[in-house]
């Protein structure tokens, strides 16, 4: 690993401040990511701005009349698996965040961490865009339909840092999802949500361009929310990924079986092994 | 405990083997090994750090194969904490020799690979660092040594190295081709073996004359280790002495230095080598690899200990790989389903320079199985491809050739109707058939094959299988229910070495065996106690320090077992005719007034009576005489040709999910013949083990290749898949000691015979499965679920387009 | 360089190292505490499992600084005054182990798991639970039934599994 300075600010200014002053420098939540990546020399930052040690950017809470959970950046994915708030409000999403990596990885992986860098595969970005929630920055607040550009490509600026994420709590929502034998991360993932404007699917894993709407599914699941309506319909595999694990068609053929498991597991979170 | 009556007793005639006796062997003792493993104190390579240590870090090729134009060290070596940049020619310079392998098996039990037209076998040379060309991804091309790991890291990326890319080819059906891409140019083509055995005419003959001709062609694909301790290797050269010392974990210290020895061009008496807990080994640590020697050879040129240690991607690109053979069979039948005759063709890919033909001579006598085939013909061929090399992996070469023998006739029962037990059970090689000579040369030694079968089959409830078949049809599921028999060989390096010492309160047994989880300090210790009449706790096992074991064969093919128990009780046949020297000395008595039994010296006239210990603590105290003043030990050499051959049968159930293609093993049953069973507690591990790792072969694993540009797709356990907690079951395994004659104990072998079925196992349950909607399936392991739906999908076109390739009596599952 | 401080295995420890130093390697290298593996490079194996403020980590994936001023639990600290913890004498009982390099990691994960459950562990519980750490030699057959084991030494009274 290159050699680095670890910094650990005490406030989100200081936090950005410092990012200013170091062209090549890199924020650090719990790191599952950006260690690796400094392992095998794919990122190469000079400092490393730890997060995780700024008060206020952890925790969740729940708005009155239980109408949008507020989950800190650096909240780690075992509490927000484990939070009675999130059990309670959007049961899928604590399953979500459940389901990631492993035991120890959930220990330390955050939620900003995790949205921040937009894995292609990995299964925030899809209870996010599932949501519709809006990352909140020290400079903004982004709705998710904006937020994920790209494969490891968001909406934020250099040297923003995300804050917390707001998710409205919907009527329902479940998640399913079909792991690589190797990575665990998805191959793909399908989240779905049940609100009173409407049903919204996000599916990670399996778009060129990284989490997306399946908008057909969207339509079809809006006017008959059952298994049933999904019968008949099929996914463009046009602008779906192609590595070891999967086929753009195969994972077109994933994303319809597993947006049916979702919905007939509203409220948890099925596994597909 | 033991699952089957032994039948034979003391096959050797050692008078000091006495079964009523036994305290320790066939007992589930726990390992001794275990206290300091579980308590954070075990002694891995990368444990140890010497004093004023550097690092070592290699510059490797990005090319499967690139001409090397030229090297500059400069700017490397201008970077902080830099002390050496050395590279092939500074070896040749050096006048380092090229590493002898080996690499052609060379027993008399071994089939004779030959070159082309009969010509000796070419190998390639194996140098630390070449000179001339990289010859796959990752081949260290020069060596960075500093004062941290981080520093050498930095710096070998710093080292320019000018390639000139050349044409490659890493499929060994496309090296074989006359205008293939060469990897060596010392030879017109890349293959090195080609050799033919068998009865030729007899096999055409039978051929010609069969009611059935079956075929079945496949790739076994490329695989490697994951022990998960990454390889490291710490040397140090010491000017005072002109010595060199090296840690590193291997199958093996002695050959490790042996080989190093040659390489360095000093005397093995320069070079201690030590090799204490390794982190999982299968196969892979068995060669020596460059690293070693470069960590020697480089501390003697920046004069302090270097040290070396692979990330896991390197150890991906360049630990020793496995596998890799593509085969071709066929099977003549007559009209009664008996089997007449069997034609096999065998290409093995042993990557870019030649460490061991092991796999390719292992399956080659064993290419008819457990079945009493009369003719046989085989080619056994191998070539070089721009690929890491491969070695033996667990079970050489014998999951291959056990995978198109049963795949062969699963596929026969199919084309000829008739049950596949049933078709199995007709040409098992029967018990009064043994010893029995297969078609290719080979004498399996003893064995009840059908007792096996029928044995798993009921372990297994084979009988209730088209019950649950069914349960899972009601669930949208498809089970397939695999099935198949194996037979094994274990031959390995034939000679051994065992110094036995007995002190007034310990036995040590020093032996060049070098386990990597095996558990020989405590099987090898049930051996000594048992034989020597000694309490198991006070036996001691050293090992894997070349100053102590001055000679032996290290730990592969199933070795380890039967030639320690063998060794020991011959070194303690001679330990007692010392005892009874050194107690006649002692109590002033003759030799033949002096009787041994059951670990008792016993004065004739007289009722004096010594144990071991007692009659050590006396002896130590005694003036000896030259001639007994050793003391009680013994050094014993022994060789032992004759291989065994372990055997037995396995089943599994898997369920397949139509939608998905994901499998799920839900039942997995195994009945192995290990001979002898010393410790079942460590052989039933050594079985669950050995199940994982064929398991994974079949379902995730793979060394993947970009057709397009040569490039490894597998870097890192993001893209390899292993054996998890979560995608295996319970085993259920039982134990047939079916004693071999050619030993004293009847031991066979007991840690590859899980790897030995599981390919074929695997990929008969998933043929099972998708039987109904794709009839026989030409699918390359692993069985992904990418693979299964692609066949699914695949067969329901056939389906929908035309009657299916072959009809089956089970309907499809619909979801 | 940066000064960091632990606790480690109720030691108190403070080395000047590198600020890209990562826990394993401040165990390893620093401390001399060589039971804490490394076997891979991606955070997939386990090897490296130690406990930080009572909670399981990858400490391959884990700056040393990052944990400045916490608690570390290491394999070495599990025995107590030479008397094996249950998930040690479970692992010896049932051949839970061969080459024993994951062991470490492997145990450490498993008593984190133990203790979260709050109840002794079914085999799917196991399955599960461990998915975080990798064994080439056993198959993983008699770890799973040695943490079951100790989970039902380390939760004895509070009823087994099957009931809850």
């Amino acid at each position: 690993m290159n050699p680095i300075t670890y910094l650990r600010p005490g406030s989100v200014d200081e936090a950005t401040r410092l990012r200013a002053d170091f062209e090549e420098a890199k924020y650090l939540s719990g790191g599952h990511t950006l260690l690796p990546s400094m392992k095998q020399g794919l990122a190469r930052p000079s400092h490393l701005i730890d997060l995780t040690a700024i008060p206020g950017l952890r925790g969740i809470a729940v708005e009155a009349g239980d109408a949008a959970l507020t989950i800190g950046a650096a909240t780690r994915h075992v509490e927000v698996a484990s939070s009675a708030d999130v059990l309670r409000v959007v049961p899928a999403l604590a399953g979500l965040a459940g389901s990631i990596g492993d035991r120890q990885v959930r220990n330390r992986g955050t939620i900003g961490g995790s949205v921040a860098n937009n894995d292609p595969s990995a299964d925030y970005p899809a209870g996010l865009l599932g949501l519709g929630a809006t990352v909140v920055t020290n400079q903004r607040e982004i709705p998710a339909d904006e937020y994920f550009v790209g494969l490891f490509d968001t909406a934020l600026e250099p040297g923003e840092v995300i804050v917390r994420v707001r998710l409205p709590v919907p009527l329902a929502a479940g998640y399913a999802k079909f792991r690589s034998a190797a990575s665990r991360y998805s191959v793909v993932g399908v989240f779905v949500v049940r609100t009173p404007q409407g049903v919204r699917v996000a599916v990670t894993g399996a778009g060129e361009g990284g989490v997306f709407r399946a908008t057909a599914l969207e339509a079809a699941l809006s006017a008959n929310f059952s298994a049933e309506a999904l019968a008949g319909l099929s996914i463009d595999s046009g602008a779906l990924l192609r590595d070891m694990n999967a086929t753009p068609e195969y994972r077109a053929n994933l994303i319809m079986v597993m947006a049916r498991h979702a919905v007939n597991n509203m409220g948890r979170v099925s596994m597909y092994k | 405990m033991n699952d089957r009556l032994l039948k034979t007793t003391n096959p050797g005639g050692s008078p000091l083997i006495n079964e009523r006796l036994f305290k320790s062997i066939g007992k589930p003792l726990q390992r001794k090994e275990d206290q300091r493993l579980i308590t954070g104190k075990g002694r891995f390579t990368d444990d140890f750090s010497m004093a004023d240590q550097t690092w070592a870090w290699m510059v490797r090729s990005p090319y499967p194969h690139a001409r090397i134009v030229h090297i500059d060290k400069t700017a490397a070596l201008a970077m902080p904490g830099v002390l050496a940049v050395l590279t092939g020619a500074d070896c040749m310079q050096d006048g380092l020799n090229a590493i002898q392998h080996s690499p052609v098996p060379s027993t008399q039990y071994d089939v004779k690979l030959r070159g082309p037209g009969d010509t000796p076998v070419f190998t390639g040379q194996h140098y630390l660092l070449p000179v001339d060309k990289a010859r796959f991804v990752g081949e260290a091309i020069a060596m960075v040594v500093a004062e941290t790991r981080d520093q050498a890291s930095a710096a070998a990326e710093a080292v320019e190295v000018q390639y000139e890319e050349l044409p490659w080819v890493f499929d060994s059906r496309e090296a074989a081709k006359p205008d293939a891409p060469r990897v060596w140019e010392d030879i017109p083509g890349n293959v090195l073996v080609d050799a033919t055995f068998g009865d030729i005419e007899g096999t055409e003959k039978a051929f010609a004359a069969a009611a059935h001709v079956v075929t079945f062609k496949s790739h076994v694909g490329r695989v490697t280790g994951v022990g998960l301790e990454p390889r490291a290797a710490l040397g140090h050269y010491d000017a005072d002495g002109d010595a060199y010392t090296l840690y590193a974990g291997s199958g093996g210290a002695v050959r490790q230095k042996r080989e190093l020895a040659d390489v360095l061009g000093v005397d093995q008496k320069k070079i201690r080598v030590l090799s204490f807990d390794v982190g999982g080994n299968f196969g892979t640590r068995n060669r020596l690899y460059v690293e070693a020697g470069l960590v020697l050879w480089s501390s003697k040129k920046v004069g302090r200990p270097v040290k070396f240690r692979a990330e896991r991607s390197e150890s991906f690109l360049t630990d020793y790989q496995g596998r890799d053979l593509v085969t071709d069979v066929s099977l003549a039948i007559d009209r009664d389903g008996k089997f007449l005759a069997m034609r096999a063709h065998n290409l093995s890919n042993v990557g870019s320079v030649l460490v061991s033909l092991s796999p390719l001579g292992k399956g080659s006598g064993l290419i008819t199985g457990s079945y009493d085939i009369p003719l046989a013909t085989l080619r056994a061929q191998a070539v070089f491809t721009n690929t890491m090399a491969t070695q033996a992996y667990r079970s050489s070469g014998r999951p291959e050739v056990t995978f198109a023998i049963e795949r062969l006739i699963d596929r026969a029962a199919l084309q000829i109707g008739m049950d596949r037990v049933e078709l199995r059970r007709r040409n098992l090689v029967k018990p009064d058939q043994m010893p029995y000579m297969n078609a290719v040369g080979s004498t399996y030694d003893s064995g009840e094959y059908e007792i096996n079968m029928d044995a798993l089959l009921e372990l297994g409830d084979f009988a209730g299988a088209e019950a649950r078949r069914a349960e899972a049809q009601s669930r949208g599921k498809l089970l397939g229910i695999g099935f198949c028999n194996y037979v094994e060989s274990s031959i390995g390096t034939p000679k051994e070495r065992v110094d036995l010492i007995v002190h007034a309160d310990s036995v040590e047994v020093v032996i060049g065996t070098q386990p990597a989880g095996q558990g020989h300090e405590t099987s090898f210790a049930q051996v000594a106690a048992d034989v020597l009449n000694v309490p198991f706790e006070q036996v001691f096992i050293i090992m894997g320090d070349t100053d102590v074991v001055s000679a032996g064969g290290g730990t592969h093919s199933g070795r380890s077992m039967r030639h320690a128990s063998t060794i020991i009780v011959l070194a303690a046949e001679e330990l007692v005719m010392q005892g009874r020297k050194i107690a006649a000395h002692v109590f002033d008595v003759a030799v033949d007034q002096l009787a041994y039994d059951d670990g008792v010296f016993r004065c004739l006239y007289d009722n004096r009576a010594w144990t071991w210990f007692e009659l050590a603590a006396k002896a130590a105290a005694a003036k000896l005489p030259p001639e007994l003043a050793a003391g009680l030990r013994v050094r014993f050499d022994n060789e032992m040709h004759t291989p065994v051959f372990p055997n037995g049968s396995c089943m599994c159930e898997i369920e397949i999910d139509p939608e998905t293609g994901s499998l799920e093993i839900k039942r997995y049953a195994t009945i192995d013949d290990v001979g002898r069973c010393i410790n079942p507690l460590i052989v039933h591990g050594q079985a669950h083990g050995a199940i994982a790792q064929g398991v994974g072969q079949a379902m995730w694993e793979g060394c993947h290749i970009d057709p397009a540009t040569g490039q490894p797709l597998v870097g890192s356990l993001m893209d390899y898949g292993m054996p998890r907690f979560d995608n295996l079951p319970s085993f259920k395994n039982e134990i047939a000691e079916v004693l071999s004659p050619t030993n004293p104990f009847g031991v066979k072998a007991g840690g590859e015979g899980g790897t030995t079925g599981a390919l074929a196992v695997i990929m008969s349950a998933v043929e099972d499965a998708l039987l109904p909607i794709c009839g026989v399936i030409e699918m390359e392991m692993p069985a992904t679920p990418l693979k299964v739906w692609t066949a699914i999908q695949e067969g329901r076109k056939r389906q929908r387009e035309k009657s299916p390739a072959r009809t089956d009596a089970r309907p499809e599952v619909t979801a | 360089m940066t000064i960091v401080s632990m606790r480690v295995n109720g030691v108190e420890v403070s080395r000047e190292v590198p600020d890209n130093i990562l826990l394993a390697y401040f165990l390893r290298e620093e401390l001399g505490m060589t039971g804490t593996h490394v076997g891979c490079d991606t955070s997939q194996c386990g090897c490296c499992v130690v406990h930080v403020d009572g909670v399981s980590l990858k400490s391959c994936t884990t700056l040393a600084a990052q944990v400045n001023g916490c608690s570390v639990s290491t394999i070495e600290g599990l025995a107590n005054e030479g008397v094996l913890h249950p998930i040690q004498k479970a692992f010896a009982a049932m051949h839970a182990l061969q080459c024993g390099f994951c062991t470490p990691g492997m145990m450490m994960s498993a008593v984190d798991l133990i203790t979260g459950h709050g109840r002794p562990l079914t085999e799917e519980d196991v399955r599960e639970g461990m998915e975080g750490n990798l064994c080439r030699c056993t198959g993983y057959h008699n770890i799973v039934k040695a943490i079951i084991t100790a989970s039902h030494e380390m939760h004895a009274g509070a009823g087994d599994a099957q009931a809850a």
